[in-house]
């Protein structure tokens, strides 16, 4: 099988199975030519975008090795393994396993272990497998060829030229030359490469503060179980929370299958939270209200607890004594029913400074309100309230057919929604003006009438324009219904 | 179960013991609250049933009413407002200026919109139990067949034990047997003119009819809000002294000049013999005699 794209006008192939048809095709070899050697070739074109969409997904499979994992160009990975090599019984073990499950999976893979960024880079590539940089032996990293040091094909063969072939034959060599004629790029690289300069690694997945993980023997299935090791790993979190005075406002869960696939929960939490048992609540809610219920195959068998966000806790949790439980269980009840339905679903209103009705208030979700500006026109604070607004709102007004006084006169008789009143008595006009900054000079004016038609129903509805002046025949539009 | 067996149980599980006082919830008014014995009862499930779309306004009215009643008497201030999506269809989004006006701050209220009424009963139950919350409000449309009696029983079940009033908002809905320990149906009604400014709309009336309640009272009311006192008070049965016009058929139909003639209304004779009419009863709080069933 060969993988083949267009490159310097000619189909060429740019990857292949390892020991693809005895060697007989290479890469960068023209694909007339491979066909004439070999031609039952099995020729697929390339696909970047899914080759970097898988690539990721490998990448945030090994986020169960190590939380720093970040992309290195199209066809690497790279992982900082400091201090995480000895979970897996050291750095040859680890490499051993996660070459055989990566196997396992059907991925062909080199892989490099080294101090520096630079240098793994180059043993993965160029070194012979399994490559592993131990205790400040360079020798395998200085017989490397120099396109191990991420340096551009022009200067690589400036340097064979000179006849300096591997990187070796170049650390003896004075800097200054080297920087004159080849630019401060080489010594950068070789000194990324040796650890004399410093390289950094941006992880997929921002890097949390907190964290707890689980793995287990014997890959779990059980919702229960899962539930059960979610309020484990809850309580190693509490103390980690403690000793920064934190409580969780928005924690994830990582649920890393056997065969590969990683599934990812997230609960919002309108307080800091710190209790065990009311994190395992959330996600048990957030679990039952899935639209598609986790699928564990063949199990799980690493649990990962993240804490994304955090805020400062203030007092203690569900305490009986003081009075702050009131408030507690009113919050717990948001976050269950936040983690079932979504956080977006449980709203509270907020005001906006318009006078256009419809936009004159919004929500927000009650997760988000805090320091948010309070609904209610000033109105409601004054000690005899005139009712001018209605209790429900159209949220797109709908049009009718009115009978009224030209020039701007109160509706008489009007149809709405295939019913037609007869109005008894009436307040209006309000006039709202419209907001030229946001719909233009053109938008006509509204004038508000509050009807009541004669079997009792009071309506809010307004006339869109002024005659004349505006429109020639404006319209009328029915907005809201009064108690 | 036998149905009569669910009747048995339902008395059993879902009366108010005797010699506990449940706190209730006045209305205010002498004759309504003489015949509820002291108001609603708190801490229970009871429906306000607007009978046609349009009603919606007027039992909104009722239910913030008695929302707000139930703010100032408890001391407690949070309410949720769980909205079946099909019912935002037709009534719109609440308001809140206008909430703000009639009496109750628009801040108290939690919005709930869940994606389908299965999740809705489901946020209700929850917040049934929450002992902090004052009431919670169940917006539906129609007579869905999910909230059937098990529905309403387990409501009624979870308002006893954490004291907070769950109240069915239902929209567009026939009458319909359910574990609720009251069912209110809400009409719109004239308002009473304004002595100061008598072309204008006066406080905002509705007749409010006691269909069915679990101690066997009915009866009909016209009461009227007023947000200044923020309480109920005895409505006037006002009629307009201008001869009637046809209001089935107004002449701005102008697009459609054959319309059928309304249908009369269907009754069930065996409700209508046991019910009665909120227009049967007097005005200015005078009682109807009290009859028993429904």
């Amino acid at each position: 099988m060969i993988v083949v794209q267009t490159v310097k006008n000619a189909q060429r192939i740019v990857a292949h199975e390892p020991g693809a048809v005895n060697g007989q095709v290479s890469l960068e070899q023209k694909l007339g030519d491979a066909r004439a050697l070999v031609p039952d070739l099995d020729v697929y074109p390339a696909a970047p975008h899914e080759d970097a969409a898988l690539l990721e997904q490998i990448g945030r499979w090994c986020d169960r090795y190590t939380p720093l994992v970040g992309l290195s160009g199209t066809d690497g990975l790279m992982m900082d393994i400091s201090g995480c090599a000895h979970l897996f019984g050291g750095e040859a073990e680890m490499i051993e396993m996660l070459r055989a499950r990566l196997r396992g999976q059907g991925f062909n893979l080199r892989l490099g272990v080294a101090d520096t960024i630079g240098a793994a880079w180059g043993l993965a590539r160029f070194g012979t497998q399994p490559a592993a940089l131990s205790g400040g032996d360079l020798a395998p990293l200085l017989a490397l060829p120099l396109e191990a040091l991420r340096i551009d094909e022009k200067t690589v063969l400036a340097l064979r030229r000179l006849g300096l072939r591997r990187i070796g034959c170049l650390t003896p060599l004075p800097r200054a030359p080297l920087t004159t004629r080849f630019g401060a790029g080489l010594l950068q690289r070789l000194d990324q490469a040796l650890g004399r300069a410093a390289e950094s690694l941006m992880p997929l997945t921002p890097p949390v503060d907190i964290t707890a993980e689980k793995a287990f023997f014997d890959p779990i299935t059980h919702a229960d179980d899962i539930t059960r090791s979610i309020t484990l790993l809850a309580q190693t979190l509490v103390p980690l929370l403690e000793a920064r005075d934190q409580g969780a406002r928005a924690l994830e869960l990582r649920l890393f299958r056997v065969d590969g696939h990683r599934q990812h929960l997230i609960v919002e939490a309108a307080h800091p939270l710190r209790d065990p048992a009311r994190i395992a609540a959330l996600f048990r809610e957030r679990i039952a209200g899935l639209a598609v219920d986790i699928d564990a195959g063949f199990g799980f068998d690493l649990v990962k607890l993240a804490v994304l966000r955090s805020e400062t806790f203030a007092g203690t949790q569900g305490d009986l004594v003081s009075g702050s439980q009131n408030t507690d269980r009113f919050e717990a009840l948001i976050d269950r029913l936040g983690a079932r339905l979504g956080a977006e679903r449980v709203r509270g209103f907020v005001g906006a400074d318009t006078h256009i009705p419809e936009r004159s208030f919004g929500t927000l979700p009650v997760i988000r309100m805090r320091g948010a500006a309070a609904a209610g026109s000033t109105a409601g604070a004054l000690r005899v309230p005139p009712l001018t607004r209605p209790l429900w709102l159209m949220s797109r007004p709908e049009a009718i057919d009115v009978l009224a006084q030209v020039p701007d006169g109160a509706p008489m008789r009007f149809r709405w929604r295939k019913v037609g009143y007869v109005a008894a008595r009436s307040e209006g006009p309000e006039r709202i003006a419209c907001e030229w900054w946001r719909d233009g000079r053109a938008a006509p004016t509204r004038d508000y009438f509050q009807v009541e038609a004669r079997d009792g129903y009071r309506f809010w509805m307004f006339r869109h324009g002024l005659y004349d002046r505006e429109r020639t025949a404006p319209r009328w539009y029915m907005q809201g219904v009064f108690a | 179960m036998h149905p009569q067996a669910a009747d048995i149980l339902d008395r059993l599980a879902l009366t108010p013991r005797r010699g506990k006082a449940a706190p209730r919830l006045a209305f205010g008014l002498k004759s309504l609250d003489t015949r509820l014995e002291g108001g609603l009862i708190q801490g229970a499930l009871h429906e306000i049933r607007a009978p046609t779309a349009r009603d919606i306004g007027a039992a909104t009215g009722v239910t913030l009413g008695l929302l707000a009643t139930a703010v100032a008497q408890s001391g407690r201030d949070r309410v949720m407002w769980i909205s079946d999506p099909a019912a935002g269809v037709d009534a719109g989004v609440l308001y809140p200026d206008g909430i703000a006006q009639y009496g109750l701050d628009p801040s108290c209220i939690t919005l709930v919109t869940p994606v389908d009424l299965q999740t809705a009963l489901w946020a209700a139950d929850e917040a049934a139990r929450c002992p902090d919350l004052v009431a919670v409000v169940l917006h539906v449309r129609g007579n869905p067949r999910q909230l059937d009696r098990v529905a309403t029983r387990r409501l009624m079940l979870r308002a006893q034990t954490s004291g907070c009033t769950v109240l069915v908002l239902r929209q567009s809905g026939v009458e319909e047997a359910s574990a609720a320990h009251t069912r209110w149906r809400v009409e719109a009604r004239p308002s009473p003119p304004d002595p100061g400014f008598p072309q204008g709309l006066g406080l905002p009336q509705m007749a409010l009819t006691l269909e069915r309640s679990r101690t066997g009272q009915t009866g009909g009311w016209p009461v009227i809000w007023n947000p200044k006192h923020k309480a109920f008070a005895h409505g006037s049965k006002h009629i307009y002294t201008d001869p009637q016009v046809s209001v089935d058929r107004p002449a701005v139909s102008g697009h459609r000049p054959d319309r059928a003639a309304p249908l009369g209304h269907v009754v069930d004779l065996r409700r209508a013999s046991t019910r009665r009419a909120p227009d049967d009863c007097g005005a200015d709080g005078q009682e109807c005699p009290t009859d028993r069933g429904a």
